[in-house]
């Protein structure tokens, strides 16, 4: 039986914008088990990016998160917290929202590592990239040398290790063995001749390199968890294919834990072991792989599944879902399942929010829809125009772009 | 043209910003004395009368030395006797050295700068903005031309330029009657008003080409925008698309750059009227120059314009700040639902 | 067969980067970024040609100036029988009336400052099309058909989502009841589930108003689910045009082979499928490869008649080859790891005289194998056999003395691939033509094969795994 790395629970981010308060994420739960690759995949302002953000405390402003517990498996973390942040300590689980904010930044790298949609805008472009993932060889190294001391997890490149190390060119921040390990791992995510390429600088790379040198840095760190984000969708597909291809290998030879985070369900299929499908803000359905492609119980992950051309088969007519994403502005949001005015099988219980029910298949498929619990009732549908009043204003939150960075369009041609 | 999301974004910024407040405030001051300066104005601006000449402000009474020669038996003497000068509530901001009242000075002066300063602007952007569009638009050789000549433009110091410009061309002004005088609401007032129409030019001139850099830089990222190849492609022509298009889309940092560029030429202007060069003869910048050989006895006749400049020039720009600041973010940018 | 609506002929755009006034006042030669480089395809009356292929490989540029929005470098394009690149005054405003786009990113497609209704009406103020009532009216008409309301006539685009604009967008290019649309990118910024809307949409309206389209995407699901015929793009070439059941499920071009591949199919099934990655990036178009564009990516490049090697060594010996001849090896590096090896001098003392001591022959004379063996370790992922080994040996030696042309010819003499040497060309009248040497090829193409005294595959002897003869 896998251990939970991670356990969520009712995790609740919200921005706070001018036009209102937008619910990005709304009472979340789940677990991340040791060794695992969870896919969480979800259209864009379903606030999935924004739970990725949320994990490591990256949230910016105008959002917040309001509740929630994120608790970490550790050990050792949990043994220098039980002195400092007793509250956050449960066992082995250490809830890294309670701990004190030096200590939760100090998480990031050596524990968490991220990586994101946009590798160009993720390294600093003066630098050279193999200068860049030594530095975080060197936090990992610091870090491990002497685990309860905050601050040499803390202590990064300040400005007076820059004032030194220009003045002592000996007494760089960088030892050869940093830049060693950066070099091998530049091979590890397959950049030809790395020891060459480590002293190219950002803007001499491609996207599929720089991508990989992101995957490289993030690495650095040995982190227990790898937290991607969109990793591949300002890729071209032959190039998306290496990186799938360099994540999957890194984890079966390393058995890191990975949270795949994406709205291609191709690459959920791919990669993972486990799915959430997340809906404005919630997540609407859980399960093994097998349970949400082969056996989908919500109707929106269903309706997902149909709108996929398909490229084995000439088409038919697609089975879109009908009518838009809704604004998760709070005035805007009622108390009931958030599906239901784009829901075929919408009934009249759906006006009241649904549990979570346990889906057939595997002990962890579960959705938040009454059709899981018991079939279809014609009789209790609501009527066709019951949401005709909102769906006709058009009007939708202008501030969802925020919480997931519009990245569907980004394969800007030419 | 303006949105209501437009105006939201205003109204929420100018709540916010208190400097906003503050500019906006001094900005109405200085338009409302300018517009109304007949009717607010004491006295007759270039009325002189050399018996009240250098009175102080009002509670600044003072105790003066003045030395009176007498000739007495064939020999001259400097009789030096304290003389108490009382500051009179008809010049409320004192007088100057010829006893021209200062406040309905200041209050005149207001109308030449703002009259420079807004006529100087449009008259610059106008040029500047089409200079702009069109380079950006079309690019390539035209744009490569046009933007030379802007930085050889640019490369000459501002008030060189417009001096030499000022004494090339000399000084003219037109006049055109004052309404409130027609209308005999102030009989005892200027029945004309001037307008520097050399000084408008020579400022224009010095300034747009920040409108063209600006206005080029816009025109070169909407070009390339979607919408405008769509409108190509329905068979627009290049007019309607930079009439319809380019220049609404561009209008909100111009109009930014707008708003400081009237506070950088009521400056120019003062500048000028404070070295001779003016073609109005009611302007802050040359009570400026003519107050600076009384700073130490009579310093109000040079602080007062002085003052009126300060005003000016920091409410526009933090009127500038707020439009900048409530404009800029996002207005371009689809920010419907995704 | 039906006629065909648009016949593109060796249709080229070339930009030119480092052409100012002040570049050439310096004497700077204008860098030229060949985008399109002599494409032809025929679009058919009433049909979808999809064209696909990855980002910078100059599908959309190729829509764009067939529409003439942009003005092409060469080539000629033909619309029902009058060529396009010569139009001016009313005729080209009557092509415009006919042919008509739909862009990517419905935010920026739509003018943020224009209402809905004068967005879609546009096109019809242009060309004076009837009284402004009837245009409203007929605006009113086209909004209710792309699924919007009429009452959002007066909102402006920021009120709508992705969706919606794509909607309106459409609605756009409908307006003046043209026969051809471009579709560029039309669903790429747009969620999967509302992707389905918009490509229903499509098909409907293409069956309502008898419409031909060019879709042009990298998404070769969108591809497969609505186009009749499809034409594959690589780098400003076509590699290979088909219709869309030959193209997927007999793609004979290795590039189309490998694009395909790598597509995740949303299956469980998913995890199990073995895919072989594409190796390498697109090359710049600045200076694509000579010969086939695709070969440095090619995993079926043709070695010489007489070599026999296995295709990965080939691979990786081509790889090599590139580099060598772009100069791209940083041989100081290499030195200086030999520097350092040497127990006997010292290491760091003799690493400090580098640049003097190093340089000097006798130390190059004397360190040239392990220089040579450092090279290879760095340079070659792949273990390459006999005689091939000696061969690459040979090759780096001679970068000991830095003979970067000597190097490079010793592995051109033995290797060179008639991929390199000759472009192939997409063979004339068939349903199916693909541009690789895998296949027969036009004799124009074997001309120069014969004239470049390489040796091209003789008809069936060399395939592809799984690709059909034609």
């Amino acid at each position: 039986m896998p251990r939970d790395l991670l356990s969520v629970r009712d995790l609740t981010t919200r921005f706070f914008t001018q036009e209102g308060q937008v619910n990005a994420v709304e009472k979340v739960s789940f677990d991340v088990e040791e060794g695992e690759v969870l896919g969480i995949v979800g259209e864009s302002g379903s606030g999935k990016s924004v739970t990725a953000l949320s994990l490591v405390d990256l949230v910016e402003d105008p959002g917040r998160i309001v509740t929630g517990e994120i608790n970490y498996r550790n050990s050792e973390l949990a043994e220098s917290a039980s002195e400092n942040a007793p509250d956050a300590v449960d066992g082995d689980f250490v809830d890294v929202r309670k701990l004190p904010e030096r200590h939760r930044r100090a998480l990031r790298g050596p524990d968490f590592a991220t990586i994101f949609q946009d590798p160009a805008s993720s390294l600093n472009p003066s630098l050279p990239v193999g200068e860049q993932i030594a530095e975080a060889v060197e936090v990992q190294r610091r870090a491990s040398a002497n685990p309860r001391s905050t601050r040499s997890r803390t202590q990064s490149y300040g400005l007076g290790k820059f004032l030194l190390g220009t003045a002592l060119p000996g007494q760089g921040y960088l030892t050869e063995e940093s830049k060693a390990r950066a070099i091998e791992l530049l091979e590890l995510v397959g950049i030809p001749d790395p020891a060459e390429r480590a002293e190219a600088l950002p803007h001499e790379y491609s996207g599929g390199m720089l991508q990989r040198a992101m995957i490289a840095q993030a690495l650095a760190g040995e982190p227990e968890l790898l937290i991607a984000d969109e990793p591949t969708t300002a890729l071209d597909v032959t190039i998306q294919a290496q990186i799938l291809d360099i994540l999957g290998d890194i984890q079966e030879e390393t058995g890191m834990t990975i949270l795949l985070i994406t709205h291609n369900l191709g690459v959920i299929a791919r990669m993972c072991d486990r799915v959430g499908v997340m809906y404005a803000g919630e997540i609407v359905e859980r399960g093994s792989l097998e349970d949400v492609f082969d056996n989908p119980v919500h109707p929106y992950t269903q309706g997902l599944l149909g709108s996929i051309p398909d490229l084995e088969s000439a088409g038919g007519r697609l089975q879109p879902i009908e009518g838009n994403v809704p604004s998760l502005l709070d005035q805007e949001m009622e108390d009931r399942c958030y599906f239901a005015d784009r829901c075929p099988n919408a009934m009249e219980e759906c006006l009241e929010k649904p549990p979570e029910f346990p889906g057939p298949g595997s002990p962890d498929h579960a959705a938040k829809c009454y059709l899981a619990d018991h079939p279809y009732e014609p009789e209790q549908a609501l009527p066709e125009d019951y949401f005709d009043d909102e769906s006709s204003d058009t009007t939708v939150g202008r501030d969802d772009g925020k919480d997931d960075a519009s990245g569907e369009g980004v394969s800007a041609d030419d | 043209m303006v949105s209501d999301r437009t105006w939201r974004n205003l109204t929420v910024e100018l709540k916010r910003s208190h400097l906003a407040k503050l500019g906006v405030v001094l900005i109405l001051f200085i338009l409302l004395a300018a517009t109304f300066a007949p009717l607010l104005a004491p006295h007759d601006p270039k009325q002189t009368n050399p018996g009240e000449a250098n009175l102080p402000p009002l509670g600044f009474s003072e105790t003066r030395t003045e030395s009176t020669t007498v000739m007495e038996d064939g020999e001259i003497t400097i009789v030096e006797e304290q003389v108490q000068v009382n500051a009179q509530m008809e010049h409320p901001l004192g007088t100057d050295h010829v006893g021209r009242d200062v406040l309905s000075r200041a209050l005149f002066g207001a109308r030449t700068s703002l009259i420079v300063g807004i006529g100087g602007t449009a008259l610059a952007a106008m040029f500047g903005v089409i200079v702009g569009l069109v380079s950006g638009f079309y690019g390539g050789r035209i744009d490569d031309a046009l933007m030379r000549i802007a930085d050889i433009m640019l490369a000459f110091p501002s008030l060189v330029l417009a001096i030499a410009l000022t004494g090339l061309w000399g000084q003219q002004s037109e006049s055109i009657p004052d309404p409130f005088h027609e209308l005999g609401l102030a009989p005892d007032m200027p029945a004309e008003i001037v307008i520097p129409s050399t000084i408008i030019a020579v400022v224009a001139l010095v300034n747009w080409v920040w409108f063209a850099r600006v206005a080029r830089g816009e025109a070169l990222s909407v070009r390339n925008e979607e919408y405008v190849k769509a409108a190509r492609s329905v068979g627009a022509s290049d007019l309607e698309i930079l009439w319809r298009h380019v220049l609404p889309n561009s209008l909100t940092p111009i109009l930014v750059l707008g708003t400081i560029q009237v506070a950088a030429i009521i400056l120019l202007e003062s500048s000028l009227s404070f070295l001779g060069f003016s073609g109005a003869n009611l302007s802050w910048g040359l009570d400026i120059a003519q107050g600076r050989d009384y700073l130490s006895s009579s310093w109000w006749i040079a602080t007062v314009p002085g003052a009126a400049i300060v005003i000016a020039v920091v409410g526009i720009n933090l009127v500038g700040d707020w439009l900048r600041d409530a404009l800029d973010p996002g207005i371009d940018q689809g920010e419907g639902g995704v | 067969m039906t006629e065909s609506l648009l016949e593109v002929r060796d249709l080229e755009k070339h930009f030119y980067e480092r052409d100012t006034l002040v570049d050439r006042a310096l004497g700077g030669e204008p860098v030229s970024i060949q985008a399109v480089d002599g494409v032809s395809f025929d679009v058919r009356e009433g049909e979808t040609l999809g064209l696909v292929g990855e980002s910078g490989c100059g599908k959309s540029t190729c829509g764009e100036t067939l529409l003439r929005l942009q003005d092409p470098t060469g080539g000629t394009v033909r619309f029902d029988g009058e060529d396009v690149l010569d139009l001016s005054g009313d005729d080209l405003r009557s092509f415009r009336r006919n042919a008509q786009v739909v862009f990517q990113d419905p935010f920026s497609s739509l003018d943020p400052r224009m209402t809905v209704g004068a967005t879609v009406r546009q096109p019809l103020d242009v060309h004076s099309v009837g009284t402004k009532a009837e245009r409203t009216e007929r605006v009113c008409e086209l909004l209710e058909r792309v699924g919007l309301s009429s009452d959002q006539y007066d909102r402006y685009p920021h009120e709508f989502s992705g969706g919606q604009r794509q909607r309106i967008g459409i609605a756009r290019a409908l307006a003046l009841e043209p026969d051809f649309i471009v579709l560029d990118e039309p669903t790429s910024a747009l969620d999967v589930s509302v992707q389905a809307q918009i490509l229903n949409l499509l098909s409907d309206l293409q069956d309502e108003f008898d419409l031909t389209y060019l879709l042009i995407s990298h998404d070769l699901s969108v591809i497969r689910h609505i186009s009749d015929r499809v034409a594959v793009m690589y780098l400003g070439e076509l590699v290979e045009v088909g219709p869309v059941a030959d193209i997927f499920e007999s793609p004979k071009h290795p590039y189309t082979q490998a694009l395909l591949e790598s597509v995740p199919r949303a299956s469980t099934d998913e995890r199990d499928r073995e895919i072989e990655t594409l190796s390498g990036d697109v090359p710049s178009p600045r200076n694509p490869p000579s010969g086939c564009r695709f070969r440095t990516r090619c995993p079926s490049v043709i070695p010489p008649e007489d070599v026999t090697i296995d295709q990965r060594e080939y691979r990786q010996i081509m790889d090599v080859r590139e580099r060598i001849e772009s100069r791209e090896v940083d041989l100081d590096s290499a030195w200086e790891y030999v520097a350092d090896e040497q127990p006997s001098s010292g290491g760091s003392s003799l690493r400090s005289l580098l640049g003097d001591d190093v340089r000097e022959d006798p130390f190059r004379e004397r360190h040239a194998e392990a220089f040579v063996d450092r090279l290879e370790e760095r340079m070659l992922d792949v273990e390459l056999s006999g005689s091939h080994a000696q061969t690459v040996r040979s090759a780096l030696h001679e970068l000991c003395y830095e003979d970067w042309e000597g190097a490079a010819s010793i592995l051109a003499e033995e290797y060179e691939s008639v991929c390199e040497v000759v472009s192939p060309a997409l063979q004339d009248d068939r349903t199916h033509p693909v541009a690789c040497h895998l296949y027969d090829q036009p004799d124009s193409v074997t001309a120069n094969v014969a004239d470049a005294d390489v040796s091209a595959p003789v008809g069936d002897t060399v395939r592809t795994d799984g690709a059909e003869s034609d």
